[in-house]
Protein backbone atom coordinates (compact mmCIF):
# COMPACT_ATOMS: atom_id res chain seq x y z
CA UNK A 1 0.00 0.00 0.00
CA UNK A 2 2.66 2.26 0.49
CA UNK A 3 5.12 1.58 -1.62
CA UNK A 4 7.35 4.30 -2.82
CA UNK A 5 8.61 4.42 -6.37
CA UNK A 6 12.40 3.31 -6.79
CA UNK A 7 13.00 4.54 -9.94
CA UNK A 8 12.20 8.54 -10.62
CA UNK A 9 10.58 8.16 -13.76
CA UNK A 10 7.77 5.71 -12.17
CA UNK A 11 4.59 7.05 -11.85
CA UNK A 12 2.56 8.16 -8.71
CA UNK A 13 1.00 5.40 -7.02
CA UNK A 14 -2.35 5.69 -6.70
CA UNK A 15 -1.95 6.72 -2.70
CA UNK A 16 0.63 9.50 -3.71
CA UNK A 17 -2.10 10.67 -6.29
CA UNK A 18 -5.14 11.38 -3.72
CA UNK A 19 -2.63 11.89 -0.79
CA UNK A 20 -1.59 15.07 -2.84
CA UNK A 21 -4.95 16.04 -4.07
CA UNK A 22 -6.27 16.05 -0.28
CA UNK A 23 -2.94 17.12 1.20
CA UNK A 24 -2.92 14.25 3.85
CA UNK A 25 0.69 12.33 1.78
CA UNK A 26 3.49 12.84 4.41
CA UNK A 27 5.96 15.47 4.41
CA UNK A 28 8.35 12.91 3.62
CA UNK A 29 7.36 11.54 0.38
CA UNK A 30 5.73 14.75 -1.01
CA UNK A 31 8.90 16.00 -1.60
CA UNK A 32 9.90 12.96 -3.73
CA UNK A 33 6.51 12.84 -5.44
CA UNK A 34 6.11 16.21 -6.28
CA UNK A 35 9.52 16.22 -8.04
CA UNK A 36 8.08 13.54 -10.24
CA UNK A 37 5.53 15.89 -10.98
CA UNK A 38 7.47 18.54 -11.91
CA UNK A 39 8.66 16.14 -14.98
CA UNK A 40 5.28 14.17 -15.94
CA UNK A 41 2.72 16.00 -17.43
CA UNK A 42 0.40 12.70 -16.87
CA UNK A 43 0.75 12.51 -13.38
CA UNK A 44 0.04 16.28 -12.46
CA UNK A 45 -3.30 16.11 -14.46
CA UNK A 46 -4.20 13.63 -13.07
CA UNK A 47 -3.60 14.95 -9.27
CA UNK A 48 -5.24 18.23 -10.71
CA UNK A 49 -8.23 16.70 -11.42
CA UNK A 50 -8.78 14.82 -7.95
CA UNK A 51 -7.66 18.39 -6.53
CA UNK A 52 -10.72 19.99 -8.49
CA UNK A 53 -12.98 17.16 -7.18
CA UNK A 54 -11.95 17.91 -3.68
CA UNK A 55 -13.06 21.78 -3.85
CA UNK A 56 -15.93 20.99 -4.88
CA UNK A 57 -17.01 18.30 -2.37
CA UNK A 58 -15.91 20.85 -0.09
CA UNK A 59 -18.26 23.38 -1.38
CA UNK A 60 -21.27 21.34 -0.43
CA UNK A 61 -23.91 22.93 1.10
CA UNK A 62 -24.69 22.42 4.70
CA UNK A 63 -28.16 21.38 3.71
CA UNK A 64 -31.13 23.58 3.80
CA UNK A 65 -34.25 21.12 3.18
CA UNK A 66 -37.38 22.16 4.29
CA UNK A 67 -37.82 19.59 7.27
CA UNK A 68 -40.25 21.30 9.72
CA UNK A 69 -42.50 18.64 8.47
CA UNK A 70 -41.18 15.93 10.48
CA UNK A 71 -40.98 17.48 14.22
CA UNK A 72 -44.41 16.39 14.99
CA UNK A 73 -43.81 12.71 14.17
CA UNK A 74 -40.56 12.97 16.36
CA UNK A 75 -42.30 14.75 18.90
CA UNK A 76 -44.99 11.90 18.51
CA UNK A 77 -42.24 9.51 19.07
CA UNK A 78 -40.59 10.80 22.08
CA UNK A 79 -43.87 11.41 23.98
CA UNK A 80 -44.39 7.64 23.31
CA UNK A 81 -41.60 6.80 24.26
CA UNK A 82 -41.58 8.56 27.65
CA UNK A 83 -45.04 6.86 28.07
CA UNK A 84 -43.75 3.66 27.31
CA UNK A 85 -40.56 3.64 29.35
CA UNK A 86 -43.07 4.46 32.44
CA UNK A 87 -44.77 1.20 31.82
CA UNK A 88 -41.65 -0.70 30.97
CA UNK A 89 -39.13 0.46 32.47
CA UNK A 90 -39.43 0.44 36.04
CA UNK A 91 -38.83 -2.92 36.74
CA UNK A 92 -36.96 -1.51 39.54
CA UNK A 93 -38.75 1.53 39.99
CA UNK A 94 -42.05 0.00 40.10
CA UNK A 95 -40.97 -2.75 42.74
CA UNK A 96 -39.33 -0.16 44.64
CA UNK A 97 -43.01 1.98 44.39
CA UNK A 98 -44.52 -1.06 45.45
CA UNK A 99 -42.37 -1.39 48.33
CA UNK A 100 -42.78 1.80 49.10
CA UNK A 101 -47.06 1.18 48.98
CA UNK A 102 -46.81 -1.97 50.87
CA UNK A 103 -45.00 -0.29 53.61
CA UNK A 104 -47.32 2.36 53.79
CA UNK A 105 -50.32 -0.23 54.40
CA UNK A 106 -48.07 -1.84 56.85
CA UNK A 107 -47.67 1.78 58.83
CA UNK A 108 -51.16 1.91 58.48
CA UNK A 109 -52.17 -1.25 60.51
CA UNK A 110 -49.48 -0.76 62.83
CA UNK A 111 -50.71 3.01 63.15
CA UNK A 112 -53.88 2.06 63.91
CA UNK A 113 -52.73 -0.40 66.86
CA UNK A 114 -50.09 2.18 68.39
CA UNK A 115 -52.34 4.88 67.59
CA UNK A 116 -54.57 3.53 70.24
CA UNK A 117 -52.15 2.84 72.66
CA UNK A 118 -50.00 5.94 72.23
CA UNK A 119 -51.77 8.76 70.60
CA UNK A 120 -53.31 10.15 73.64
CA UNK A 121 -49.94 10.62 75.69
CA UNK A 122 -48.56 12.08 72.69
CA UNK A 123 -51.25 14.42 71.88
CA UNK A 124 -50.74 18.06 72.81
CA UNK A 125 -51.72 19.53 76.17
CA UNK A 126 -53.23 22.70 76.20
CA UNK A 127 -50.41 23.60 78.64
CA UNK A 128 -48.04 23.18 75.08
CA UNK A 129 -50.56 25.02 72.92
CA UNK A 130 -50.43 27.88 74.90
CA UNK A 131 -46.86 27.54 75.01
CA UNK A 132 -46.34 27.64 70.96
CA UNK A 133 -47.45 31.08 70.96
CA UNK A 134 -49.45 30.54 67.48
CA UNK A 135 -52.50 29.30 68.60
CA UNK A 136 -51.80 26.47 65.92
CA UNK A 137 -51.45 23.56 67.38
CA UNK A 138 -48.74 20.36 65.70
CA UNK A 139 -52.10 18.59 64.84
CA UNK A 140 -53.10 21.74 63.11
CA UNK A 141 -50.20 21.65 61.02
CA UNK A 142 -50.15 18.26 60.30
CA UNK A 143 -53.37 18.93 58.81
CA UNK A 144 -52.49 21.65 57.12
CA UNK A 145 -50.15 19.47 55.19
CA UNK A 146 -53.20 16.91 54.50
CA UNK A 147 -54.72 20.11 52.85
CA UNK A 148 -51.90 20.96 50.90
CA UNK A 149 -50.99 17.08 49.21
CA UNK A 150 -54.76 16.93 48.61
CA UNK A 151 -54.77 20.29 46.70
CA UNK A 152 -51.61 19.42 44.68
CA UNK A 153 -53.56 15.59 44.47
CA UNK A 154 -56.76 16.91 43.03
CA UNK A 155 -55.02 19.08 40.44
CA UNK A 156 -52.92 16.12 39.78
CA UNK A 157 -55.59 13.82 39.24
CA UNK A 158 -57.37 16.38 36.46
CA UNK A 159 -54.09 16.10 34.39
CA UNK A 160 -53.92 12.57 34.79
CA UNK A 161 -57.24 11.84 33.27
CA UNK A 162 -56.48 14.34 30.48
CA UNK A 163 -53.36 12.78 29.39
CA UNK A 164 -54.95 8.84 29.87
CA UNK A 165 -56.08 8.68 26.55
CA UNK A 166 -52.29 8.82 25.23
CA UNK A 167 -51.13 6.61 27.89
CA UNK A 168 -50.59 2.38 27.35
CA UNK A 169 -53.29 0.54 29.12
CA UNK A 170 -50.57 -1.20 31.01
CA UNK A 171 -48.84 2.00 32.50
CA UNK A 172 -52.65 3.26 33.25
CA UNK A 173 -53.33 0.19 35.21
CA UNK A 174 -50.36 -0.03 37.14
CA UNK A 175 -50.90 3.46 37.89
CA UNK A 176 -54.62 3.04 39.14
CA UNK A 177 -53.47 -0.06 40.36
CA UNK A 178 -51.12 2.04 43.12
CA UNK A 179 -53.61 4.78 43.27
CA UNK A 180 -56.05 1.83 44.77
CA UNK A 181 -53.54 0.87 47.32
CA UNK A 182 -52.64 4.41 48.51
CA UNK A 183 -56.38 5.46 48.42
CA UNK A 184 -57.31 2.16 50.95
CA UNK A 185 -54.56 3.23 52.71
CA UNK A 186 -56.12 6.90 53.30
CA UNK A 187 -59.42 5.55 53.72
CA UNK A 188 -58.31 3.55 57.02
CA UNK A 189 -56.66 6.46 58.17
CA UNK A 190 -59.51 8.77 57.73
CA UNK A 191 -61.80 6.10 59.37
CA UNK A 192 -59.47 5.91 62.39
CA UNK A 193 -59.43 9.86 62.53
CA UNK A 194 -62.81 9.68 62.69
CA UNK A 195 -63.15 7.73 65.76
CA UNK A 196 -60.05 9.75 66.86
CA UNK A 197 -59.83 13.19 65.43
CA UNK A 198 -56.94 14.51 67.69
CA UNK A 199 -54.50 11.64 67.40
CA UNK A 200 -51.19 12.94 65.69
CA UNK A 201 -49.58 9.95 64.69
CA UNK A 202 -52.60 8.88 62.20
CA UNK A 203 -52.89 12.23 60.76
CA UNK A 204 -48.95 12.11 60.10
CA UNK A 205 -49.71 8.81 58.39
CA UNK A 206 -52.20 10.56 56.65
CA UNK A 207 -50.32 12.99 55.12
CA UNK A 208 -47.88 10.77 54.62
CA UNK A 209 -50.24 8.98 52.33
CA UNK A 210 -51.42 11.89 50.16
CA UNK A 211 -47.38 12.98 49.61
CA UNK A 212 -47.03 8.97 48.53
CA UNK A 213 -50.21 9.93 45.97
CA UNK A 214 -48.69 13.00 44.80
CA UNK A 215 -45.37 11.86 44.30
CA UNK A 216 -47.03 9.00 42.36
CA UNK A 217 -48.71 11.25 39.81
CA UNK A 218 -46.07 13.84 39.65
CA UNK A 219 -44.02 10.48 38.44
CA UNK A 220 -46.74 10.13 35.62
CA UNK A 221 -47.14 13.79 34.86
CA UNK A 222 -43.31 14.08 34.46
CA UNK A 223 -42.87 10.93 32.67
CA UNK A 224 -45.95 11.92 29.89
CA UNK B 1 0.36 3.84 8.34
CA UNK B 2 -2.05 6.68 10.04
CA UNK B 3 -2.60 9.62 8.03
CA UNK B 4 -3.60 12.56 9.81
CA UNK B 5 -6.83 13.76 7.90
CA UNK B 6 -6.74 17.90 7.02
CA UNK B 7 -9.20 18.77 9.75
CA UNK B 8 -12.55 19.79 7.60
CA UNK B 9 -14.03 22.51 9.47
CA UNK B 10 -17.78 21.19 8.84
CA UNK B 11 -19.99 24.60 9.32
CA UNK B 12 -22.99 21.54 10.36
CA UNK B 13 -20.70 21.02 13.39
CA UNK B 14 -19.91 24.86 14.19
CA UNK B 15 -22.49 27.15 12.85
CA UNK B 16 -25.50 26.44 15.20
CA UNK B 17 -22.74 26.39 18.55
CA UNK B 18 -21.97 29.94 18.04
CA UNK B 19 -23.99 31.38 20.77
CA UNK B 20 -22.44 28.81 23.23
CA UNK B 21 -24.29 29.92 26.51
CA UNK B 22 -27.53 30.04 24.89
CA UNK B 23 -27.23 26.54 23.30
CA UNK B 24 -25.91 25.22 26.76
CA UNK B 25 -28.82 26.70 28.13
CA UNK B 26 -31.22 25.08 25.43
CA UNK B 27 -29.56 21.54 25.80
CA UNK B 28 -29.42 21.36 29.23
CA UNK B 29 -33.20 22.46 29.59
CA UNK B 30 -33.96 19.44 26.74
CA UNK B 31 -31.93 16.86 28.91
CA UNK B 32 -34.30 17.88 31.65
CA UNK B 33 -36.93 16.46 29.83
CA UNK B 34 -37.79 19.73 27.95
CA UNK B 35 -39.40 18.88 24.80
CA UNK B 36 -40.10 22.41 23.26
CA UNK B 37 -35.84 22.76 23.91
CA UNK B 38 -35.44 19.77 21.76
CA UNK B 39 -37.46 21.03 19.31
CA UNK B 40 -35.04 24.38 19.17
CA UNK B 41 -32.36 21.55 18.76
CA UNK B 42 -34.06 20.11 15.98
CA UNK B 43 -34.81 23.37 13.88
CA UNK B 44 -30.84 24.08 14.08
CA UNK B 45 -29.43 20.64 13.42
CA UNK B 46 -32.16 19.23 11.18
CA UNK B 47 -30.38 20.76 7.48
CA UNK B 48 -27.70 19.05 8.70
CA UNK B 49 -28.52 15.99 9.95
CA UNK B 50 -30.84 15.62 6.66
CA UNK B 51 -27.76 16.49 4.45
CA UNK B 52 -25.52 13.62 5.99
CA UNK B 53 -28.13 10.88 5.83
CA UNK B 54 -29.18 12.33 2.44
CA UNK B 55 -25.51 11.92 1.12
CA UNK B 56 -24.61 8.04 3.06
CA UNK B 57 -28.48 6.09 2.14
CA UNK B 58 -27.87 8.50 -1.36
CA UNK B 59 -32.10 9.14 -1.45
CA UNK B 60 -33.97 12.37 0.10
CA UNK B 61 -36.67 9.49 1.17
CA UNK B 62 -34.56 7.23 3.12
CA UNK B 63 -32.63 10.66 4.79
CA UNK B 64 -36.19 11.93 5.80
CA UNK B 65 -36.86 9.03 7.56
CA UNK B 66 -33.62 8.33 9.19
CA UNK B 67 -33.76 11.71 10.43
CA UNK B 68 -36.47 10.83 12.57
CA UNK B 69 -34.83 7.81 13.70
CA UNK B 70 -31.50 9.78 14.37
CA UNK B 71 -33.12 12.45 16.87
CA UNK B 72 -35.19 10.00 18.58
CA UNK B 73 -31.98 8.31 19.36
CA UNK B 74 -30.20 11.69 20.00
CA UNK B 75 -33.58 12.36 23.08
CA UNK B 76 -33.09 8.83 24.11
CA UNK B 77 -28.99 9.11 24.62
CA UNK B 78 -29.47 13.18 26.02
CA UNK B 79 -28.13 12.23 28.77
CA UNK B 80 -24.31 10.42 27.37
CA UNK B 81 -24.02 14.65 25.95
CA UNK B 82 -21.66 15.40 28.68
CA UNK B 83 -20.95 19.09 26.45
CA UNK B 84 -16.97 18.10 25.97
CA UNK B 85 -17.57 18.47 22.17
CA UNK B 86 -20.38 20.79 20.31
CA UNK B 87 -23.69 19.46 20.68
CA UNK B 88 -23.86 19.57 16.62
CA UNK B 89 -20.34 17.75 16.72
CA UNK B 90 -22.05 15.39 18.99
CA UNK B 91 -25.50 14.52 16.93
CA UNK B 92 -23.48 14.18 13.79
CA UNK B 93 -21.62 11.27 15.86
CA UNK B 94 -24.84 9.74 16.66
CA UNK B 95 -26.61 10.19 13.34
CA UNK B 96 -23.38 8.30 11.77
CA UNK B 97 -24.34 5.26 14.45
CA UNK B 98 -27.86 5.43 13.26
CA UNK B 99 -27.38 5.50 10.07
CA UNK B 100 -24.81 2.98 9.91
CA UNK B 101 -26.84 0.53 12.14
CA UNK B 102 -29.81 1.32 9.75
CA UNK B 103 -27.36 0.10 7.00
CA UNK B 104 -26.52 -3.12 8.90
CA UNK B 105 -29.91 -3.90 9.87
CA UNK B 106 -31.10 -3.56 6.30
CA UNK B 107 -28.39 -5.76 4.81
CA UNK B 108 -27.03 -3.51 2.62
CA UNK B 109 -23.56 -4.58 3.48
CA UNK B 110 -21.17 -1.48 3.62
CA UNK B 111 -18.45 -4.25 3.76
CA UNK B 112 -19.79 -5.43 -0.29
CA UNK B 113 -16.38 -3.73 -2.37
CA UNK B 114 -15.96 -6.17 -4.75
CA UNK B 115 -19.84 -7.06 -5.26
CA UNK B 116 -20.62 -3.38 -4.91
CA UNK B 117 -20.81 -2.59 -9.03
CA UNK B 118 -21.39 1.50 -9.69
CA UNK B 119 -24.14 2.07 -12.13
CA UNK B 120 -22.53 2.47 -15.46
CA UNK B 121 -24.71 5.49 -16.81
CA UNK B 122 -23.99 8.64 -18.13
CA UNK B 123 -22.25 10.73 -17.11
CA UNK B 124 -23.41 13.42 -14.42
CA UNK B 125 -21.64 17.07 -16.08
CA UNK B 126 -21.98 19.92 -13.99
CA UNK B 127 -20.70 23.75 -14.71
CA UNK B 128 -17.38 24.07 -14.22
CA UNK B 129 -17.73 26.64 -12.14
CA UNK B 130 -18.87 24.99 -8.69
CA UNK B 131 -21.69 26.75 -8.57
CA UNK B 132 -25.23 25.56 -7.03
CA UNK B 133 -26.45 23.35 -10.03
CA UNK B 134 -22.33 21.80 -10.17
CA UNK B 135 -23.13 21.24 -6.34
CA UNK B 136 -26.54 19.85 -6.95
CA UNK B 137 -24.80 17.26 -9.62
CA UNK B 138 -22.09 16.30 -7.40
CA UNK B 139 -24.59 14.95 -4.96
CA UNK B 140 -26.29 13.51 -7.41
CA UNK B 141 -23.40 11.90 -8.61
CA UNK B 142 -22.57 11.06 -5.03
CA UNK B 143 -26.30 9.31 -4.71
CA UNK B 144 -24.65 7.05 -7.34
CA UNK B 145 -22.21 5.75 -5.60
CA UNK B 146 -22.10 2.25 -4.51
CA UNK B 147 -23.24 1.76 -1.30
CA UNK B 148 -19.64 0.73 0.25
CA UNK B 149 -17.41 3.31 -1.72
CA UNK B 150 -20.13 6.31 -1.30
CA UNK B 151 -20.06 5.69 2.57
CA UNK B 152 -16.47 6.16 3.10
CA UNK B 153 -16.50 8.48 0.74
CA UNK B 154 -18.97 10.89 2.42
CA UNK B 155 -17.12 9.87 6.30
CA UNK B 156 -13.74 11.02 4.90
CA UNK B 157 -14.13 13.53 2.56
CA UNK B 158 -17.50 14.84 3.66
CA UNK B 159 -17.70 14.18 7.38
CA UNK B 160 -13.59 14.82 7.96
CA UNK B 161 -13.47 11.57 9.59
CA UNK B 162 -10.00 9.68 9.70
CA UNK B 163 -8.97 6.47 7.89
CA UNK B 164 -8.90 4.59 11.45
CA UNK B 165 -11.81 5.95 13.05
CA UNK B 166 -13.27 5.27 9.64
CA UNK B 167 -11.72 1.60 9.78
CA UNK B 168 -12.96 1.28 13.21
CA UNK B 169 -17.27 1.62 12.60
CA UNK B 170 -17.18 -0.19 9.48
CA UNK B 171 -15.08 -2.95 10.78
CA UNK B 172 -12.56 -2.76 8.24
CA UNK B 173 -8.98 -2.83 7.74
CA UNK B 174 -7.05 0.85 6.94
CA UNK B 175 -6.31 -0.58 4.03
CA UNK B 176 -10.13 -1.38 2.43
CA UNK B 177 -11.10 2.12 3.62
CA UNK B 178 -9.03 4.11 1.23
CA UNK B 179 -9.68 1.36 -1.07
CA UNK B 180 -13.54 2.27 -1.06
CA UNK B 181 -12.51 5.88 -0.70
CA UNK B 182 -9.88 6.35 -4.13
CA UNK B 183 -12.82 3.87 -6.28
CA UNK B 184 -15.43 6.60 -4.72
CA UNK B 185 -13.39 9.45 -5.78
CA UNK B 186 -12.43 7.70 -9.39
CA UNK B 187 -15.72 6.83 -9.71
CA UNK B 188 -17.22 10.50 -8.72
CA UNK B 189 -14.70 12.14 -11.66
CA UNK B 190 -15.75 9.62 -14.26
CA UNK B 191 -19.67 10.42 -13.44
CA UNK B 192 -19.14 14.30 -13.42
CA UNK B 193 -16.70 13.93 -16.53
CA UNK B 194 -14.26 16.10 -14.41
Amino acid sequence: MTASRTRFDAHLTEEERHGLADDSLPPDRRADAESHMAECAECTGDVARLHALMTRVQQLPEGSAELDALWPEIRSRIERGKIAALGTEPAVRRSRSQWRLAGIVAGVAAALLVAFLLGRESRPRADDVVASGNGRTPVASVADSSRVYQEEVQSLLEEFELRRATMRPATTATVERDLRIIDGAIEELNDALARDPDNPALRQLLAASYRQKRDLLKQVDNAS
Amino acid sequence: MTLTHRAIARPSVTANDVSAPLADDVVRRAQQGDVDAFAVLYRAHAPAVHALARRMLGSDGAAREMVQDIFVRAWERLGSFRGESAFGTWLHRVGVNVILNQLRVARRDVHRFTEDEPDDGAAIAGPPDGGVEARIDLDAAIAKLPAGARTVFVLYDIEGYAHDEIAQMLGLAPGTVRAHLWRARRLLMRYLDA
